[in-house]
């Protein structure tokens, strides 16, 4: 017998499933993560990109309106100096440019900016530039001359300028620090990207890895037990065919015993039966005499004590003699009993393939008129159809189980037999024979199978020798039968066949 | 061969001594009334039938029937009817076995050695007493060839 090895720790199958749903949500949350911080970050990162648009147009518009106002200035001014309308020429142009310019930073800054109030003095600025600059060419024009100096020597004009260029270098020094700031933040969100994305990436890599050695371990785990399992498996086998072996040859034994038991019993039998034969006619010579001697007066012998002599000889001996003769008798049935059994299991097997239907067909046909009376009925399904046995063995424990069925039928109930056949694990069939006859109590349900035990209700002919034959018999064919019984309901029989009984004899002789 | 015409002795090998009173009673009362020797081991039986060197040389002028009980405590009956049936001089000595069972490959296993009957010990005495009645009936056949 091997030793057999202790529980090896290793991962239970509650632990593997606890542990690779964890990891599961651990690595399917590192995912979703991943996801969501990338398309967070593209979003922010587009936001970025459009303010740094918006930013690049605002701070043209800036340096696109302070040249337009430059450019209309020095057209003014030529104008003025020269009386040329040639250097009028880009003045209207340049007008236009700056109010445009205009209206695009008035709309890209809202009211709620702190950019808000300087635009609008610097709008205001360049306004009062424009009419500043309007008024002077106007009276130019008119040759009021000494009026358009006199309005530029006020120094309004140059004023304003001054005053525009200042908010011109503040708005366009907010524009590069936005920029800037901006260009920070994008690259700021590429590093965050990059380290979400490597982070994620390590978290499921150790998730996937932890999976990975966990089915190994399982794997391995599982390729142990079923080792284990397998070698189990084996020194079981052993050890049932040890026992097997073991319990053949006992079985061997205790038929050699009752064989030559019941040899030995029936000799001394013989003897009590002959000589009580021999006694018997001994007394029926003597009671003639003894008669005829009681008749004559001239006896030697008491009247009294021939009397009792003759009732001794009439009646005294043959009641004696009678029952040493019927005991001998019913010793003689148990000792044949006894001997058919021993020689039962001593029998050899024919093995061959038996068609069921047939078997308990002809089983049934024995004791037909005993089934059938009184409306009764056997129903047969037979899911197996064929085994390999000994026919003339099934047969018998048939047609004993049947004829049981037919003799301890209810009273109150026409019978119903209902025989069922098939294959149970172990490459063996299970046939059922079940009655709704009178049933059999709990307490007798395993004696019935013994030798000379009888259930129930004693009504009905038999010596007790019928179950305790058909269980030698099913035995003999490897098999085992059981019953399952309630009193007054019925009773099933079940048996159970190897499918194919092997040619092997279980250790005869 | 000069064979002196002597009466057969009825050879009875039988450990129990009630079954051999029984069958010789019966044997009487058929009206067989030839000398019966009784054995109840093979051992004793066999020195007697065959001597102590085999060769039967001592029973050699007589006739013998054997009833044989195949139940013996010290040997099996068969190995007796076996070594009648072997010897030279004994092999046509007619030998009855007697037996408590009706087991057939027993009886089928005696004919083959040469056993010439089968009786069987039946529980009910007036079988019993008819069977060995017909026996008194064989013996009495078995006779006649010897007394030619």
């Amino acid at each position: 017998m091997t030793s057999i090895p202790g529980p090896r720790k290793s991962l239970s199958r509650n632990t593997l499933v606890t542990l690779t749903a964890i990891l599961f949500f651990v690595g399917l949350s590192a995912l979703f993560l991943i996801i969501g911080t990338t398309i967070w970050l593209g979003l922010r990162s587009q936001a970025y990109f459009s303010e740094i648009v918006a930013v690049r147009d605002f701070r043209s518009s800036v340096v696109e309106l302070r040249s337009a106002l430059l450019a209309a200035e020095t057209s003014q001014r030529g104008y003025l100096l020269t009386g040329n309308e040639i250097y009028l020429a880009p003045y209207g142009t340049e007008k236009i440019i700056a109010k445009r310019n205009v209206d695009l930073l008035s709309r890209a800054i809202p009211a709620s900016s702190p950019q808000a109030l300087p635009f609008a003095r610097l709008k205001a600025a360049v306004d009062q530039k424009f009419v500043e600059m309007e008024t002077t060419i106007e009276l130019k024009r008119v040759r009021r001359d000494l009026d358009a100096l006199a309005i530029i020597k006020t120094n309004k004009g140059k004023r304003l300028t001054d005053e525009s260029n200042v908010y011109f270098a503040g708005l366009v020094t907010f524009a590069d620090q936005r920029l800037a700031t901006a260009s920070d933040e994008q690259n700021k969100n590429y590093k965050l990207l990059q380290l979400i994305s490597l982070a994620g990436g390590i978290v499921i890599l150790l998730v996937t890895t932890a999976a990975a050695v966990m089915v190994l371990r399982y794997a391995r785990a599982i390729a142990a037990s079923r080792d284990e399992v397998n070698a189990l498996n084996a020194s079981l086998e052993r050890r049932v065919q040890d026992r097997t072996a073991h319990l053949a040859q006992l079985n061997e034994e205790v038929r050699r015993f009752a064989y030559i038991v019941t040899h030995d019993l029936r000799a001394p039998l013989v003897n009590i039966m002959g000589f009580t034969k021999e006694v018997e006619d001994s007394v029926s010579l003597i009671a003639p005499v003894v008669e005829s001697a009681s008749g004559s007066p001239a006896s030697s012998i008491g009247k009294a004590h021939m009397e009792s002599s003759l009732v001794a000889l009439r009646s005294d001996i043959p009641e004696a003699i009678g029952f040493i003769k019927s005991s001998t008798q019913k010793m003689d049935a148990l000792i044949n009993a006894i001997l058919k059994l021993s020689r039962e299991g001593q029998r050899r097997r024919n093995i061959e393939r038996v068609d069921l239907a047939a078997v308990l067909n002809s089983s049934i046909n024995a004791v037909r008129h005993g089934l059938t009376k009184d409306n009764g009925r056997v129903d047969l399904k037979l899911v197996v159809p064929h085994i390999v046995s000994d026919r003339l063995s099934l047969e018998q424990i048939f047609g004993n189980i049947l004829e049981n069925a037919a003799k301890y039928r209810s009273t109150e109930r026409p019978l119903r037999v209902t025989i069922t056949t098939r294959r149970v694990l172990g490459d063996r069939v299970l046939i059922e024979i079940e009655d709704n006859g009178r049933g059999i109590g709990e307490q007798d349900q395993e004696r019935v199978f013994e030798l000379f035990r009888r259930s129930g209700v004693q009504d009905q002919a038999g010596e007790g020798i019928g179950l305790a034959h058909v269980r030698t018999l099913v035995r003999n064919l490897e098999g085992d039968i059981t019953l399952a019984s309630r009193l007054g309901y019925g009773t099933t029989f079940s048996i159970e066949l190897p499918a194919v009984l092997s040619e092997k004899e279980p250790e005869n002789q | 061969m000069s064979r002196k015409m002597a009466p057969v002795v009825i050879v009875m090998i039988e450990d129990d001594e009630g079954h051999s009173r029984l069958i010789e009673k019966n044997i009487r009362r058929a009206g067989v009334n030839n000398e019966i020797i009784s054995f109840v081991t093979g051992a004793s039986a066999l020195e007697f039938l065959l001597g102590k060197d085999d060769g039967a040389a001592a029973s050699s002028s007589r006739q013998f029937l054997v009833l044989l009980d195949l139940n013996l405590p010290d040997m099996m009956g068969t190995t007796i009817l076996e070594r009648i049936k072997n010897n030279i001089h004994l092999r046509r000595t007619p030998v009855i076995v007697l037996t408590t069972t009706d087991d057939s490959e027993e009886i089928n296993r005696c004919y083959d050695l040469g056993a010439n009957a089968y009786i069987t010990k039946p529980l009910n005495y007036e079988g019993f007493a008819r069977a060995i009645q017909q026996l008194g009936l064989f013996i009495s056949i078995v006779q006649v060839p010897e007394n030619v």
